[in-house]
């Protein structure tokens, strides 16, 4: 707040009689000059016309309302000359006289006045009247207390506050309160400091007690401002980056130089086309998979290079698996074996197998300590680490289709049990709910918090499902191409506002994810991008894989970085458009 | 060999046992005159002051009764000592009669220096907080009858704590604190509830 320095905005709205001295000093006292100078301003409103009248393009806006909130801000912000120099040109009062020395009163601790003039203020509702006449008294009844009046206070309670009849059980408590006194010293009310204060909390409970035309809420402009701009931020498409600064001057519009659109990196270890890929949880790593059977374990740091070239598998490795902790890794061949490695030493620790069958997929327990395999005859088995199968669970659980998700308590497996249903299976309990879809499913992504499903389907389109509770689609994305091979999507970017997707025309596809807009394709490779993989701990690094044989690893466009690094910082400035 | 609860015509009854089994009763009810006539009709014996003791039970129980707990608390410490101490939840209850008295006796001064004075004890127990918040609640209202918590007000409300006061008082002079009669009809019903379910069942 500019201006002088107070911390008790109430007191400062109550304004000076205009015969008497103009600023009120340090507020702390809590016994103030009261009264409202508004004889001249009142009978200005009477002739200005009315509560009708409103402003702004829209005519929602009551004018009336507009005038009181900004001079509630002014008196916030100190400036009280400037307040009531408002109230006075516009003739619209912030508070009638009545609620001025209703306020006042308050503030004065005189609360048989103050429930007076409390009636004084046409309310309309009874119950209002009582609600708020108990608190009033409510509030006399411990500062007599807490003056050891206990007999007074007593009286209050008995010929005051019990009559009103409504809230018993406080009335209750209250009558406890006085035989045994300590407890109220708890509440805080002694002390002239706390006293003061406990009378504003009481001023601001009543203002929301009554209506909100009587007393305007502290702050309510600047409130209303950041509501717009958190408006702002949920419309504003391409925000990828926490944001440094917003202003009020102009509406925060990111631009796309937030979105990593630029191969800074091509990686091209692997000697046949890259299947799949995953950054680990902890942003640190990435882990890819080819038709050449090798798992490659990459290291990020600044630059992306090989950590290690996991052997193996005599089949390509269709799908990959962090653990919780990332110092481990899973990875399933198709319709072989799933191995467990160690990250650090680039050892495989255990090898699962079932004879004469084979494993299709497999995930990670969030637990870290059991894993669940899809296998190839439906079934699905639960393992723990030592390669024991714990658990078995038949009949049609999944087809051959190399995803598995599981919930954030691990009680739910997410796997696809038909052509074009998705099972949510509580293993525990044996539940099932199901997600049916309108063609054959491809593929699916789970987003971080394991709250929405991202279904790839047959025919070019990925649709989002809500899968709290009984699920519910709640938005499609489309523009890709895919028409042979399994094509795999994700979620990403800052709070995974957006949704990323591997295409067969080569290129990679970002939508908007609250809005379904697509708002950026990446050129850059030359065959069919199977897979990508955003990084959860940097919204500015994007990895696809290919069947050019290349891993792209995809950041901002260092153009326009560096003009941000020029013009503050590194940080987005939200003055936004390029 | 099971017995069947419908021949029970066929047990014996032995006559002392029925002498006992009124006389439980007129004595734990203090009917000092008829217990008094009839020990002397069936010659039953009884302990030199027990006639006197009943008449003094007699006396704590009808001050109980009344509300005059103030009195019955004088007299039940000189008759019993130390029950009071070692039975807290019924202090508790006739402090509480006494302090429903002054309530409605509208000395309300009183009966909050009693408060603070007896009550700060008991407060310090989680169990009776919400008993004493009960109580104190009548001091709130000028018509204690019509408040919320009129219940405690009631007379019975002050017959449970007057029997709750004469059982102690009987267990503490080691005689049995429920009459044998208030056994048997409990057993009887409950039997009969038994058996009831199990020819039903048939």
């Amino acid at each position: 707040m500019g201006g002088v320095e107070d911390d008790e905005p109430p007191s400062k709205r109550v304004k000076v009689s205009s015969g008497e001295s103009g600023s009120v000093p340090n507020g702390k006292s809590s016994t103030e000059q009261g009264s409202c100078s508004l004889s001249n301003p009142m009978a200005r409103l009477l002739a200005s016309g009315g509560d009708d009248e409103v402003v702004g393009s829209k005519g929602i806006i009551k004018k009336v309302e507009l005038v009181r909130i900004i001079a509630e801000a002014l008196y916030s912000l100190g400036y009280e000359k400037t307040g009531k120099r408002l109230e006075e040109e516009s003739g619209i009062p912030l508070h009638s006289a009545v609620v001025c020395l209703f306020m006042q009163r308050i503030l004065d601790g005189q609360w048989d006045e103050s429930v007076a003039t409390l009636h004084e203020i046409e309310l309309g509702d009874e119950n209002i009247i009582k609600l708020a006449s108990f608190v009033i008294l409510e509030q006399k009844f411990f500062e007599l207390l807490d003056g050891e009046k206990v007999m007074d206070a007593l009286k209050t309670l008995r010929t005051e506050i019990a009559p009103l009849r409504i809230n018993d059980d406080r009335v209750r408590e209250l009558s406890y309160l006085i035989v045994s006194p300590s407890q109220s010293l708890l509440d805080g009310t002694s002390g002239r400091e706390s006293k003061a204060k406990s009378r504003r909390s009481l001023l601001e409970q009543l203002q929301k007690l009554l209506p909100p035309a009587v007393i305007i809420p502290e702050n309510r402009l600047v409130l209303l401002v950041e509501q717009a701009l958190d408006l702002q931020i949920d419309a504003c498409r391409l925000h990828n980056s926490s944001v440094g600064e917003m202003s009020l001057l102009s509406d925060h519009q990111c631009g796309m130089d937030q979105i990593p659109s630029q191969t800074l990196q091509i990686l091209r270890e692997h000697s046949d086309e890259v299947w799949f890929l995953e950054f680990s949880h902890n942003g640190k790593y990435l882990a890819s998979s080819s038709g050449d059977c090798l798992v490659i374990v990459w290291e990020i740091d600044g630059q992306v290079s090989v950590k290690h070239r996991l052997s193996g598998h005599q089949k390509p490795v269709s799908y990959i698996s962090w653990s919780p902790d990332d110092d481990q890794l899973l990875t399933c061949g198709v319709e072989e074996t799933v191995r467990r490695w160690d990250i650090t030493s680039g050892e495989c620790l255990h090898i699962y197998e079932k004879t004469n069958l084979g494993l299709i997929s497999c995930v990670w327990a969030p637990n870290g300590k059991t894993i669940f395999t899809g296998v190839t005859d439906k079934s699905i088995t639960m393992w723990d680490l030592e390669g024991n199968e714990v658990e078995s669970f038949g009949g049609q659980r999944t087809i051959r289709i190399a995803d598995l998700g599981i919930s954030t308590d691990g009680r739910e497996l997410i796997t696809v049990c038909k052509e074009n249903k998705i099972l949510l299976f509580g293993w525990e309990t044996r539940s099932e709910k199901f997600i049916e879809e309108d063609q054959t499913i491809i593929s699916f992504a789970l987003s971080e918090d394991r709250k929405f499903l991202l279904v790839s389907l047959f025919n070019e389109v990925l649709h989002l499902w809500n899968i709290e509770g009984s699920p519910k689609m709640v938005a499609k994305y489309k523009g890709h191409k895919r028409s042979r091979f399994v094509v795999r999507s994700c979620f990403g970017g800052l709070e995974q506002a957006f949704i990323a997707s591997g295409s067969e025309d080569s290129q990679v596809y970002i939508w908007h994810r609250l809005s379904g807009e697509l708002i950026l394709t990446l050129t850059g490779h030359s065959g069919a991008v199977n897979c990508v993989s955003w990084n959860p701990t940097n919204p500015h690094m994007l990895a696809s894989a290919s069947d050019d044989r290349t891993i792209h690893i995809w950041g901002l466009n260092r153009v326009n970085m560096s003009y941000n690094e020029r013009h503050g910082n590194g940080v987005h400035h939200a003055n936004g458009g390029t | 060999m099971d017995v069947d609860p419908r021949q029970y015509e066929n047990i014996g009854v032995n006559e002392n046992d029925i002498h006992q089994i009124v006389l439980s009763y007129l004595v734990h009810n203090c009917f000092k005159d008829t217990v008094e006539s009839f020990v002397a009709c069936t010659g039953l014996k009884q302990p030199v002051d027990h006639l006197e003791d009943m008449e003094k039970r007699k006396r704590i129980y009808d001050f109980a009764l009344d509300g005059n707990s103030s009195k019955a608390i004088e007299l039940t410490e000189q008759f019993a000592p130390g029950l009071l101490e070692s039975n807290k939840d019924l202090h508790f209850d006739l402090l509480s009669l006494h302090f429903v008295e002054l309530v409605c006796s509208r000395k309300i001064d009183e009966a909050l220096g009693f408060a603070q004075s007896n009550f700060t004890l008991f407060g310090k127990e989680q169990k009776y907080v919400e008993k004493l918040e009960d109580f104190m609640a009548l001091l709130a209202y000028e018509e204690p009858e019509k408040s919320p918590m009129f219940h405690l007000l009631s007379s019975e409300h002050r017959q449970n704590v007057a029997d709750s006061l004469n059982r102690a008082i009987l267990a503490h002079a080691k005689l049995p604190s429920y009459s044998a009669v208030e056994r048997l009809i409990q057993q009887t019903t409950v039997v009969k509830q038994c058996l009831s379910q199990e020819f039903g069942k048939v």
